[in-house]
């Protein structure tokens, strides 16, 4: 009886494989469609991309499409002021994240600890755009104005911080106690312990926590355009500006999203280990 | 050392939050922001936000948007990890496909925003030259995919594309680390594959599921950068989100007081649905061993 159900289910079960595997395939398209279109819009001249019918493979290869972004200075400042924010934004954000990681993870265990903790975490989950018009009085009114480094990479941290201090804790409660009482045992002073015991057991976990921090600042566009955007300019805000009268050069905007797009693709094949754990929040062990 | 993410958070959350609070209530404006002069207006904002149907629509766009935006990513998403999971045995095979199907996610969503805006253009963009070789389109027909019934899809689209990643890195992951052992058992039982996965596989991965869901959640209801590269909320107000509604008036039509009102709106949305969430998120988190 049950043999013969098992039997009259084999070839469907083939056939669901089949639509399931054509169903991976056809994402698989979707997905790198636009991206192959990004590439060959890089390599193509603006002519061949503003004519009627769009070309799917490039007739003319202008592979020089890479270096002529960076004809415009504004192209190679706006990348390093980037990197600059995002790098000292993902610093910042660590080292406070650590920091208050760790005072949750071994001094706040109780209920005031765990709502606190959750509080940090919730404020990553408000909506920016609740406080858009008080941040921007707010950093007017300091010294440096609004339109300067010190701005993004403090307001990067409304997002960043709540992650890396959320996420740190998850870390310093996987590192096991016992070692650092040992050291206490040992006569270690707590801050000794602390750098030479705990800190290199996260290691990984900080990892984990700079990448999608510094990810996260890389990419960010709203508060960058309405805040900055004449001294300091990132690579988001400068990319629409690739135009000539009212037209979009578009070899160029692809040809720079592209460099753009490098580093956090590089970080994520590197290290994507460490990177699903943090983006589900230390649950799941990636 | 929690005092110091603390009074970040106080500076840069929580004083520009009751400084919209105080604003929600009063007739601000630009003028009368420089002239440090407002006068309270009872709760005239946030009946005019209630009343008004821009903000209606805007909220029906929100629920469309966070169906089939939102909720399907991470439908789509499970279901393509399973398949994955499943169906691709070699290894580094799994690598590069899964490499591959989260590059979308590491764009900008700025850049994703005019990736797509490039592709949906309706005379000679590569959607439409696509559609029309395969036959769907004829001879000089477009799809104006920016028109007033369709540029909320685009939208749906192109958040789809990008963040449908997100999701399925998570889940993947986490079928990677249900224990072996169960199928072992479950395969000596003479269990089928779909009682497999319908008794043991979205069991198991269900709270992961649900955080991928929140994750995806949240981030779809602040969402607002492809709402400002793509459609502008256009046209004719076709595109508009809530958030990207207190956005415009706020900081391009600078009705201070009205744009708070909104703001508080969405604070409070916001608000509800993270505790609802937090709720859930602390149980998983305790099943998980991440909290006690």
């Amino acid at each position: 009886m049950s043999r013969t159900a098992a039997s009259a289910g084999q070839p469907n079960y083939r056939l669901i494989r089949y639509v399931l595997l054509a169903f991976l395939v056809i994402w698989l398209v979707f997905t790198l469609f636009p991206l192959y279109f990004a590439v060959i819009t890089a390599l193509k001249p603006v002519e061949e991309i503003n004519r009627m019918v769009p070309t799917f493979w490039p007739e003319t290869f202008r592979i020089d499409n890479f270096s002529g972004i960076f004809a415009d200075p504004g192209s190679l400042k706006s990348l390093i002021d980037s990197i600059i924010i995002a790098s000292a934004n993902t610093a910042l954000s660590l080292v406070l994240g650590t920091l208050a990681g760790y005072a949750l993870a071994r001094y706040l265990r109780g209920a005031l600890g765990e709502n606190l903790a959750f509080f940090i975490l919730s404020q990553r989950m408000f909506p920016p755009v609740a406080i858009l018009i008080p941040i921007f009085f707010l950093f007017d009114a300091t010294p440096w104005g609004t339109d300067s480094y010190i701005t993004l990479i403090l307001l990067y941290l409304v997002f960043n911080m709540p992650l890396a201090t959320w996420l740190m804790m998850v870390f310093f409660r996987d590192a096991p106690k016992e070692l650092e009482e040992a050291a206490y045992l040992d006569g270690y002073t707590p801050l000794r312990a602390f750098f030479k015991v705990t800190l290199p057991l996260v290691v990984p976990g900080m990892i984990s926590v700079a990448m999608l921090c510094w990810i996260f600042a890389w990419n960010e566009y709203l508060f960058a355009n309405l805040l900055t955007g004449t001294t300091v300019k990132t690579f988001p805000v400068h990319i629409p500006t690739f135009v000539a009268g009212s037209q979009t050069l578009w070899n160029f905007v692809m040809a720079f999203s592209l460099v753009a797009m490098l580093p956090p693709v590089i970080l994520f094949i590197i290290l994507r280990r460490y990177m699903v754990r943090g983006l589900s929040l230390g649950v799941v062990k990636g | 050392m929690v005092g110091i993410p603390i009074l970040v958070i106080v500076l840069i959350v929580i004083y520009p939050t009751i400084w919209m609070f105080y604003h929600a209530f009063h007739d601000t404006n630009m003028m009368s922001l420089f002239r440090q002069d407002w006068q309270p207006v009872g709760f005239q904002n946030f009946e005019a936000v209630l009343t008004s149907e821009r903000f209606r629509n805007s909220l029906w766009h929100l629920a469309i948007y966070l169906t089939f935006g939102a909720c399907l990513q991470v439908v789509l998403g499970t279901i393509l990890a399973l398949i994955l999971y499943e169906s691709v045995k070699t290894g580094w095979m799994r690598v590069v496909l899964l490499i591959i199907m989260v590059l979308p996610m590491m764009l900008p969503p700025s850049i994703t925003g005019i990736l797509w805006r490039f592709l949906l253009q309706a005379s000679n963009g590569a959607v439409n030259h696509i559609l029309l070789n395969v036959g769907i389109l004829e001879g000089t027909e477009r799809i104006d995919w920016f028109s007033v019934d369709l540029s909320l899809w685009s939208l749906v689209i192109a958040d789809t594309w990008q963040w449908t990643a997100l999701p399925l890195l998570i889940v993947f992951s986490g079928r990677v680390s249900l224990p072996p052992a169960v199928y072992e058992a479950a395969k000596v039982d003479g269990a089928s594959g779909y009682q497999v996965m319908r008794r043991l596989t979205l069991p198991m991965l269900r709270e992961i599921i649900a955080i991928a869901f929140i994750l995806r959640f949240m981030d779809a209801y602040k969402f607002v950068d492809k709402v400002y590269v793509m459609t502008s909320g256009g046209p004719a107000q076709s595109s508009e989100l809530p958030v990207y509604i207190a956005f415009q008036t706020g900081i391009r039509e600078f009705q201070v007081g009205l744009a708070a009102g909104y703001a508080i709106i969405i604070f409070v949305g916001a608000a509800l649905i993270i505790t609802l969430f937090l709720q859930y998120l602390k149980r998983v988190m305790r099943n998980a061993g991440v909290v006690d």
